[in-house]
């Protein structure tokens, strides 16, 4: 039983170690200026590190954030003006840190006031604030934000887009690997304890406020860097665009769609819904909003704990279908 | 400083502006089976959960071992050796019932000892070694109420503390789970019992206390409490 045990986590190494070296190899066989392809690579990676910064607080611990638009603005905003003020260069390692730790310091501090006082729903409410203050903060931040027009970055910079595929790949699986430490550590059971009963926890001696500060602080971080990198991106850095809702919309839905409180939940989520968006964009582009909303209300709807809680519980029929389908193929062939 | 477990000195919590508890002293001595007893909404819980620090006490204080336990929080009572089970048993019903007794050793001083604790909880219980990767929430009620012990001991409690430990299990159930309590208690462990079910607690009992809305209406050792004639008639409702 536990060779068996063993022998699957042993593949399931070995698998995630194939994706990888193939996302590595990807821009050696693509133009990556021009491929399609590496540029949904590129969006999919920022999205699986912000949904999985999310699955962290939420997902693992049960206290839902509705303010990781609030962590990527920051990011983005700390990165381009440390940039403008010369302090920072492009694509410099000190000003990726700079907006990770200054987004893990707002997490922080917001944290030990709500996450303190409030629960559940109203949580949820006060950190929809956090991004609302930040966004009018930054309108009305005079020459230092350069208000609604925002700022605009040295765009002559730019070199090739393999920078910016590679720094998002290395992101995300530095989070991933963060995350599998962390949920595999005494750690990610207590955060799992929290989010099941908060009670039992606390009267279980462990220390809830500060774990849940912990899960909320390292989701943001991995924000702040994923705005840090979409500011060289763009190369402008104004609300509408670096504090708009849709940073913490879609990751959730990503993350909600996959499962949840899984690891693998929001990277088949991520990328899912990414497919789908773009696939609609381009078969049906005037009605594309439509069709991924009624997507979301399908996927809600049939799978409402998301695709790897419905992969684990239907493992045997899911196995046996696919088994059929391959012998019929065969069949076929001969 | 007399040489008490723990010791409450006219205690206040309220909700609100509601008082729940009023004035509440008592004590418990190392080796005792105490009990609080009394209707729904008598306090007994919030006794309890006031002594966890889970809840804010507006007034009076709390000694353990002669030490005063202000500003701590929950979890730094769990390291003092204070232990709750409490009431719904509150297990972490998605998570195995291995899992929920680890979590139970979760203060770093009890680590060490994880394993022998396991191992004891298992011979206190030996259904819960067969369910053991099993997840708790599909154990019966009174195998979660076990369990519920068994992860609080995990802690190495010095005290024990029981909310309603007997609620919506079978008779028979709650007479093996009274003689388990006894069995602890001569082990070593102090214990503070909340029970609705008066007879079975003042049977292991040592001594009781008798809420009513918020402060103690009576107390004392429970032979003698059981042949008080007012006691019978406010919390038995036996008349004579």
């Amino acid at each position: 039983m536990l060779r068996l045990n063993q022998m699957k986590v042993h593949t399931k190494y070995i698998a995630g170690l194939i994706v990888v070296i193939f996302f590595v190899l990807c821009p050696l066989f693509l133009n990556s200026e021009r491929s399609y392809f590496i540029y949904f690579l590129y969006t999919t990676f920022i999205y699986i590190t912000i949904a999985q910064g999310w699955n962290l607080i939420a997902g693992y611990t049960g206290q839902v954030s509705l303010g990781q638009h609030a962590f990527f603005g920051l990011g983005a905003y700390i990165t381009a003006i440390t940039w403008r003020a010369g302090l920072t260069g492009y694509f410099d390692p000190l000003a990726f840190l700079l907006s990770g730790t200054g987004a893990l310091l707002l997490a922080a501090i917001v944290g030990v006031v709500l996450l303190s006082k409030l629960r559940d729903d109203y949580f949820s409410l006060g950190t929809l604030g956090i991004g609302e203050i930040l966004r009018v903060a930054a309108l009305n931040g005079g020459s230092f934000t350069e208000g609604a027009a925002g700022i605009s970055l040295n765009s002559t910079a730019y070199k090739s887009m393999n920078h910016y595929y590679y720094t998002a790949l290395f992101i995300m699986l530095f989070t991933l690997v963060v995350i599998v430490l962390l949920i595999r550590s005494r750690v990610g059971l207590a955060l799992i304890a929290i989010r099941e009963d908060e009670t039992a926890a606390s009267a279980n001696g462990i220390p809830v406020l500060r774990y849940k500060i912990l899960a909320f602080s390292i989701g943001a971080f991995v924000t702040g860097l994923c705005g840090s990198l979409n500011a060289y991106y763009i190369f402008h850095v104004h609300p509408p665009g670096v504090l708009s809702l849709n940073w913490v919309v879609i990751p959730v839905l990503m993350c909600i769609l996959g499962g949840a409180g899984t690891f693998m939940g929001p990277i088949l989520g991520a990328f899912v819904l990414s497919i789908a968006f773009e696939l609609t964009s381009i078969w049906m582009p005037e009605i594309h909003p439509i069709f991924s909303g009624a997507f979301i209300v399908l996927v809600t709807l049939f799978m409402p704990s998301g695709i790897m809680y419905y992969i684990t519980n239907h493992k045997s029929m899911i196995m046996r279908r696919l088994r059929l389908t391959v012998f019929k193929w065969m069949n076929q062939k001969a | 400083m007399e040489n008490h477990l723990l010791e409450l000195r006219s205690v206040d919590v309220s909700y609100g502006d509601a008082q729940a508890v009023g004035n509440f002293s008592f004590y418990i001595d190392k080796g005792k089976i105490i009990t609080l007893v009394g209707a729904n909404g008598a306090g007994k819980s919030t006794i309890l959960n006031a002594i966890s620090k889970i809840i804010p006490t507006s007034s009076g204080e709390i000694f353990f071992s002669g030490m005063s336990t202000a500003g701590l929080k929950p979890e730094d009572i769990v390291k003092l050796g204070i232990c709750q089970v409490p009431e719904g048993r509150h297990l972490f019903t998605k998570l195995t019932v291995l899992e929920n007794l680890e979590l139970g050793a979760y203060p770093v001083h009890t680590r060490p000892f994880m394993k022998d604790s396991i191992e004891k909880a298992f011979t206190l219980f030996p259904i819960l070694k067969e369910r053991i990767n099993q997840s708790s929430g599909t154990l019966s009620g009174g195998e979660q109420q076990m369990l519920a012990i068994a992860r609080a001991l995990m802690a190495r409690p010095k005290l024990l503390m029981l909310d309603e430990p007997s609620l919506g299990l079978a008779p028979k159930v709650v007479s093996l789970l009274f003689k388990t309590i006894k069995k602890l208690n001569n082990d070593g462990v102090t214990i503070l019992l909340v029970e609705q079910n008066v007879h079975q607690a003042m049977e292991i009992a040592d001594y009781a206390y008798v809420l009513q809305t918020g402060t103690c209406k009576m107390d004392g050792h429970c032979h003698d409490l059981l042949k008080n004639s007012d006691f019978k008639n406010t919390i038995l409702g036996i008349r004579e």
